[in-house]
């Protein structure tokens, strides 16, 4: 890649981590990266967010898991993953030459899953950072619980906060009240970003069949369909926390990420887009780039936040 | 416009030519070399929705010949309709070739091709293939009418023979593909199918009747295409094969199959590890 020394700077910092682009691939939809190396120059991507993973293995929901609907995509994988003591053995070595950053991410069913696995797999020179996903709608009540409870978020947060000193991200659930009242918690309890925001649920209804097109019933929506609820929750929560943001949903363009970013989103985090065309995730990196040269801007940390009043993260 | 560099499988294909030899089937002919190079029989593609609006769509790699490969499509929503608008000349973004095609030599020497409806397009290939190495190949087609059975002629140029069915009745057998083959018993080592589930759920069904196997090829969802997102999966036999590289029974797991990746460990599986 040519890089020419006027070129703006869109590199972001989340906590100790950095991004030379600050594009992340959504946990769930993008593997372990490698799936993905013959689509896509991994080392033009900020980062990949690693699939879930539990203490236990899960072999996930039953299909159907995916239904397309108008500008999205409705999932209820249910957190198929081999579990972390495999996943520890088989999957992370070969994260090890990942040209760009590697986040593991990590979901559990109770306080105690997160701190242990949340501890064994940042323990991995492999792992740069992890994602804890408090927030999967497609496991019953209990995945999505953590979010939707402040008390439960704060808890799962300290004791995944305890278990690691490497860079803490929390993935925020759009299914609920009062996000910011949730990100002001997980904040305290020593997150050190936030990822705003997980699916939001929803269900089909085949009207031939006459039942649900999901097997697991309900799904998280994603896509573009969602992506104006995904603003205003990054708008919301940066008005009420200092840390940075990771802003997702339904980015598919340079300009859609830059909503996110003028909100108060540091990096941004593509998943369902990479399904609309594999090139997403770079045709985002250099709009953005051109948006910045076209207003002699030299950071895009400058504009984070911007078209926010009350915007309080650090620039 | 920025220039995006383009991994290996990320292909800009122009349109060379098209045709829709019934309303809502159309045939789009694709300027691919590489693709066409390297596609193996049952191999698909995804295809970039022209307006970059919607999730890329997976076909079945219809023809591959010299720089031209061609897709067949029905129109069934929003993406089919927009791909099937496509002209000659216009541009298409296809990622592939992707997935593991038929296992041809385990198919042998007299083999049985079912096709339903626009699943055809994933059988010409295989069929061209197995014709070139001494192989006979016999074509089952169905489809809802007459108009809707497009193409058996290439198949026939091929070297195949061909029987066909329809659900009203406008054209060959009046009923379901499957009940051909079952009149006729066991008249061939194998079978190769691609149509929609409920009829390769009663190809599975036949092949256990006539004591053969069948490989099926299945159409789903993808979102990915890649193995990514585990969206597209099947319930298969965890002794296959094909199945993935999935370790321990979590504690209290009753199922005992494991989920492959259609788009990944498949799309074509042997029926009968199938658990659907």
């Amino acid at each position: 890649m040519v890089t020419k020394a006027a070129e703006p700077d869109i590199s972001a910092r989340l906590g100790g981590l950095r991004l030379s682009v600050p594009t992340l691939m959504g946990s769930g939809c993008y593997g372990s990266g490698e799936e993905y190396a013959s689509l896509v120059d991994l080392a033009q991507l900020g980062g990949v967010v690693l699939k879930s993973v539990t203490r236990l293995p899960r072999l996930g929901n039953d299909a159907p898991r995916l239904v397309p609907v108008a500008s999205g995509l409705l999932n209820a994988i249910g957190l198929q993953n081999p579990g972390i003591e495999s996943y520890l053995a088989s999957d992370v070595a070969k994260f090890a030459d990942r040209p760009c950053a590697v986040v593991g991410s990590v979901a559990g069913f109770s306080v105690d899953d997160y701190a242990f696995v949340t501890e064994r797999l940042a323990a991995r020179d492999e792992i740069d950072a992890i994602e804890l996903n408090i927030s999967c709608p497609n496991v019953g009540t209990e995945g999505e619980t953590f979010a939707c409870d402040p008390d439960l978020a704060e808890r799962a947060t300290r004791a995944a906060r305890a278990a690691t000193a490497k860079p803490l991200i929390v993935k925020l659930s759009p299914n609920v009240t009062d996000i910011a009242a949730i990100a002001r918690v997980v904040e305290a309890a020593g997150a050190d970003a936030l990822a705003v925001i997980n699916t939001v649920r929803g269900m089909a209804i085949d009207v031939d069949r006459v039942k649900p097109k999901l097997a697991n019933v309900s799904g998280g929506l994603s896509g573009a369909a969602i992506r104006p609820i995904a603003v205003l929750a990054v708008w919301e929560v940066a008005r009420a926390v200092r840390i940075p943001i990771v802003g997702q949903g339904g980015i598919e363009t340079a300009r859609d990420a830059l909503e996110f970013v003028l909100a108060g989103a540091t990096a941004v985090s593509i998943g369902t887009g990479n399904f609309t065309d594999p090139r997403v995730p770079l045709a985002v990196a250099s709009g953005i780039r051109t948006y910045l040269a076209e207003r002699g801007i030299a950071t895009l940390a400058e504009i984070v936040g911007s078209a926010n009043p009350g915007f309080r993260g650090a620039r | 416009m920025p220039v995006l560099e383009t991994p290996p499988l990320v292909h800009e294909t122009v349109v060379s030519d098209r045709r829709e030899p019934f309303s809502d089937i159309v045939i789009i002919g694709l300027y691919a070399p590489k693709i066409a190079r390297e596609a193996r029989p049952g191999q698909f593609v995804m295809a970039v929705t022209p307006s970059g609006e919607r999730v890329a769509t997976a076909l079945g790699i219809y023809e591959a010949a010299g720089d031209r490969i061609s897709l067949m499509l029905v129109v069934v929503g929003p993406r089919t309709r927009e791909l099937a608008l496509l002209e000659r000349g216009d541009r298409l973004v296809l990622a592939g070739p992707l997935g593991n095609g038929f296992q041809l030599q385990a198919l042998g020497k007299n083999v049985a091709l079912i096709a339903g409806g626009v699943g055809l397009a994933s059988l010409l290939l295989p069929a061209q293939r197995l014709l070139a190495d001494g192989a006979r190949v016999h074509l089952y087609y169905g489809a809802r009418t007459a108009g809707a059975l497009v193409d058996a002629e290439l198949f026939e140029a091929a070297g195949a023979g061909v029987s066909l069915a329809t659900d009203d009745g406008s054209r060959g057998h009046h009923g379901y593909v499957t009940e051909l083959l079952a009149r006729e018993g066991r008249t061939h080592e194998t079978i190769a199918a691609c149509g929609p589930s409920p009829m390769l759920r009663a190809v599975g069904t036949l092949a256990r009747t006539l004591g053969v196997r069948a490989q099926v090829s299945l159409e789903e969802t993808f979102a990915c295409g890649v193995g990514a997102c585990w969206g597209c999966v099947v319930p298969l036999e965890r002794s296959s094969a094909q199945a993935p590289a999935f370790p321990p029974v979590a504690p209290g797991e009753t199922r005992d199959y494991v989920h492959a990746r259609i788009c990944k460990e498949g799309p074509v599986f042997w029926s009968d590890e199938l658990r659907w």
